[in-house]
């Protein structure tokens, strides 16, 4: 399946990302063929009409929680002009039909958008020409409604179902015209989701809840140092347990084809050796594991440690790195500063953590496998199991279930390959379970990272130097290889701010070597990069003496448009304005709070959206407490589709933040992750949640933007710059801890 | 030997090692996929059911210990989401996933029995064995608030 986005595109943090992705038109003709052509109106891949009025519209994006099953249909029924009430919203099996299916990047509605109204329209227009055809009346004297046409001059009205008929037979336009924005009646209304009655009955069917007809359950012994393998294995002993069906060795092989990775030479994204125990019930499988004992070959990476990667990232901070962006002359311009500061930021390893452990489940059978998979990326599901089984893509079929989160993890295609190949070796339908400490122990982890900062103000406080230089395991080589540029190579953006708007600035980058798996975790390195931009920025404005949040406007400049050159597009300084200034209004920035309590604002603009956030704190230093109260944010995400999603998004993104700011931390010790569930990875709790997340959606009718991601980034920062504002200590590292409230 | 509980009102006897989570007992044996799993360890909340009225984790409660007890589970509470707290939750627009809301709606409905009108301390003490990992969890303090309401509402009504 040829990848319509491109890597960096995925990342998409870029500062730029304002610009709209190029996208190709995707609307196959009269693909679904109804099976009574009498029985309903099937125009097109996305939807149908029944007899009944009752209109079908496929969702061909994951649904991870993010309300894709809500957002795009809203797409297509806002120009279908139906009945959103008569929608019933059915999840699309992986098909070509239905384009790119990959969900990652914030991507899912930015790419849907053009597609899924030209779908609607196409068949709204389609039943109005059936409507003037059963009137003898020409087209323009007609229009459609809530699911009917109507002629206005002779009041006469049919409904979709009385059209159904006619408009089969007729060609839907291929360029069908689509409603101005000021005629949306259900785009930018808040709206319900569509699947809420089934996640509050337990109906909803999640990748874990797959019930195949004679299925085992496959719970898997991982070796413990990524990228070691099997030596041997009692497989007699297990075999003999109760419920026990089959002990298997599942070998790791390389997951090809994520989203456009090369998979080059050093590339190492494989899935892990394991003994797989094969039983009767999830509780016997996982009992009987317990009594699995296995030899390991660990491999080249069994001394690596936390420690030792901190060391190494230390060290190579400390010498020059490739050069990712330089304007002016930053040495020059430190060296004559009337004032300089510097800081380093660090960052740890992090897990995705989803609510539903991975899963899959597959059935191989007469050469073909059927998969049930909770997958962010369906395409390279299949064409990972394509590759592990060795059979044409033709002979893999993918049903997507309900995902009970994705944030990254799912974009990562080894339970499906597990599954598959189990389903295989066992001659049974198989359903591979992760308990969670598989799931913790076994993820592809956000980066540690290491930052070094450096700036020069002038005599007015102006920031007019500014360098920056980071160090990380890099994702880009661990899926493309180690023969990709230093470039391509770094885990940074060339347009984060402040970086076009100080004279002298350099950005560097250093790749540190490390044997750990890694990964997309929402937001993907801005998730740490914004912690320490943010950070560091805050620290300049106090040094300068200068409030934060004048010294944010004041940096941007004037609201005007860049233009980036070399086809890169502009960078529009007001919306980053507008939203920076959005959120001090709301948040009473500048006026005092109460018992000590302090704000912090951050900031981050990316996958077409622009984000700021003022986050209200309190601590006690001697206890080495603290305690969000209150979180503003303020988004422009260009035209909201469903204003209640982008609410929600954001006040999950926000709590996603507090748990990397607050919580969470993977650490290593000879290779091996040290955490195995939420005891010792711990993620925010109800009772560390703020009491409010007020979202300030700015109205906008440019090109609509992400928005699972881009609300991430701001918030640990916000909270570290507000610690220092109610404490002075200033906090350089992530998770928060008791100790960094108290040390000078 | 077979051991037998009330499920959601009907009696059901199921033949498994005594030391069986109900949690498996459940999604494996009786196909009641309602209730998750999510960590194994009591940690997380997602396999929340109710034993007798209260609100446990049956993930590390063996199917044992369940003998001659009333069992509820999301599936028992409506499948027309009718409860007053599943109804909350829908106003609200509270699940995102949707994987962890099965355990937040029984601790929830467990919450309400005991306090009736809880204040954001109670709901924080009481929910805060629920793990949402997409972050609803102002959602959720509104909703329960909000099935406060409807609950006395009802009680109201009927009084």
């Amino acid at each position: 399946m040829p990848s319509t986005v491109t890597r960096r595109a995925f990342l998409g943090a870029s500062a730029a990302a304002g610009a709209s992705l190029v996208v190709p038109f995707y609307l196959p003709g009269k693909s679904r063929a109804p099976k009574n052509p009498a029985s309903s109106f099937s125009p097109n891949a996305w939807l149908d009409i029944s007899s009944d009025g009752s209109v079908r519209i496929w969702c061909g994006k994951s649904e991870i929680g993010q309300g894709v099953r809500t957002s795009l249909p809203m797409i297509v029924a806002e120009e279908l002009c139906c009945d959103w009430r008569s929608v019933q919203v059915v999840e699309a099996d992986l098909d070509a039909k239905y384009g790119e299916q990959l969900t990652g990047g914030s991507l899912s509605v930015r790419t849907s958008y053009d597609n899924l109204r030209k779908a609607g329209a196409a068949a709204r227009e389609t039943l109005i020409s059936a409507a003037a055809v059963e009137w003898n009346v020409v087209h323009s004297e007609c229009h459609a409604a809530n699911g009917s046409v109507t002629h206005t001059a002779t009041a006469r009205s049919l409904p979709y179902a009385q059209l159904i008929l006619s408009a089969a037979r007729l060609e839907p336009p291929a360029n069908p015209a689509l409603k101005k924005p000021e005629e949306f009646r259900l785009i930018g209304k808040p709206t319900l989701r569509t699947d809420t009655l089934q996640k509050v009955n337990g109906s909803a069917l999640f990748g874990m809840d797959v019930r195949v007809p004679g299925m085992w359950i496959a719970s898997v012994e991982r070796c413990p140092v990524y990228g070691g393998t099997v030596r041997k294995f009692n497989a007699e002993k297990v075999r003999a347990l109760p419920g026990v069906r089959a002990v298997i060795e599942v070998k790791p092989l390389h997951l090809t084809h994520q989203f456009g990775e090369t998979s080059g030479p050093g590339s190492r994204n494989y899935s892990c050796a394991g003994v797989a125990v094969l039983a009767n019930s999830t509780w016997a499988a996982i009992e009987a594991r317990k009594s699995l004992e296995v030899e390991w070959d660990e491999g080249n990476w069994a001394q690596e440690s936390t420690r030792s990667l901190r060391e190494k990232m230390a060290q190579l901070t400390s010498l020059p790195a490739a050069t990712i962006r330089s304007d002016g002359d930053f040495e020059k311009a430190h060296a004559t500063a009337a004032k300089t500061i510097a800081a380093v930021y660090e960052l740890p390893f992090l897990a995705h953590a989803t609510m539903e452990p991975m899963n899959c489940t597959a059935h191989f059978h007469d050469g073909e496998c059927e998969l049930w998979a909770p997958t962010q990326v369906p395409g390279a599901a299949a064409e990972s199991v394509r590759t592990a089984l060795g059979i044409p893509r033709e002979k893999i079929k993918l049903h997507i279930t309900f995902i009970g989160g994705g944030f990254g993890r799912r974009l990562i295609q080894d339970y499906a390959v597990e599954a598959a190949l189990l389903s295989r070796d066992a001659g049974a339908p198989v359903q591979v379970v992760w308990t969670r400490e598989d799931d913790i122990r076994h993820d592809f982890y956000r980066p540690a990272a290491h930052h070094v900062f450096r700036a020069g103000f002038d005599a007015r406080g102006n920031l007019i130097a500014w360098s920056h230089r980071a160090c990380s395991p890099s994702i880009e080589t661990f899926y493309n290889g180690t023969g990709i540029s230093p470039q391509a190579s770094a885990q940074v953006d060339t347009l984060d701010f402040p970086a076009p708007f100080i004279p002298n600035f350099r950005l560097e980058f250093a790749v540190a070597e490390s044997g750990m798996p890694l990964g997309y975790w929402r937001s993907v390195d801005s998730s740490g990069n914004q912690f320490a931009l943010s950070g560091f920025f805050d620290e300049a404005a106090h040094a300068a003496g200068r409030d934060p949040v004048e010294f944010l406007l004041a940096t941007l400049g004037p609201a005007r448009k860049i233009d980036l050159g070399q086809n890169r597009g502009t960078l529009d300084v007001m919306r980053r304005r507008r939203v920076i200034e959005l959120a001090a209004e709301k948040s009473g920035w500048g006026k005092p709070l109460p018992g000590g309590a302090a704000r912090g604002i951050g900031i981050g603009f990316g996958w077409g959206s622009f984000v700021a956030q003022v986050v209200e704190v309190s601590c006690n230093p001697s206890r080495g407490s603290i305690r969000v109260h209150r979180v503003v944010c303020a988004i422009d995400c260009g035209l909201a589709i469903n204003p209640l999603g982008v609410e929600a998004q954001m006040q999950s993104a926000v709590n996603f933040g507090l748990a990397q700011a607050l919580k969470s931390e993977i650490t290593v010790s000879n290779g091996r992750v040290n955490q195995s569930n939420f005891h010792d990875y711990e993620v925010l709790r109800l009772s560390d949640a703020p009491a409010a997340i007020d979202v300030h959606i700015v109205p906008s009718t440019e090109a609509p933007g992400g928005c699972g991601e881009p609300g991430v980034p701001p918030t640990a920062p916000a909270v570290g710059n507000a610690i220092f504002a109610a404490t002075g200590k200033r906090i350089r590292r992530l998770p928060i801890r008791a100790a960094d409230l108290r040390s000078p | 030997m077979a051991i037998s509980f009330t499920l959601n009102g009907t009696a059901k006897s199921v033949d498994v090692s005594p030391d069986m989570p109900l949690l498996w007992v459940l999604r494996d044996t009786l196909n009641m996929t309602g209730t998750k799993f999510g960590c194994g360890m009591a940690l997380c909340g997602a396999c929340t059911v109710h034993i007798n009225g209260e609100a446990t984790r049956s993930c590390i409660t063996p199917i044992s210990s369940v003998a001659g007890k009333k069992v509820t589970t999301i599936e028992g509470l409506s499948a027309d989401g009718s409860h007053p707290v599943q109804q909350a939750w829908m106003e609200e627009d509270v699940p995102q996933c949707g994987y962890c809301q099965s355990g937040q709606i029984m601790s929830a409905v467990a919450l309400l029995s005991k306090k009736p009108n809880p204040t954001d301390s109670d709901i924080d003490d009481f929910m805060s064995g629920n793990i949402c990992r997409c972050g609803t969890y102002q959602r959720i303090r509104k909703a329960i608030h909000r099935a406060a309401s409807m609950q006395a509402g009802k009680a109201k009504s009927a009084a």
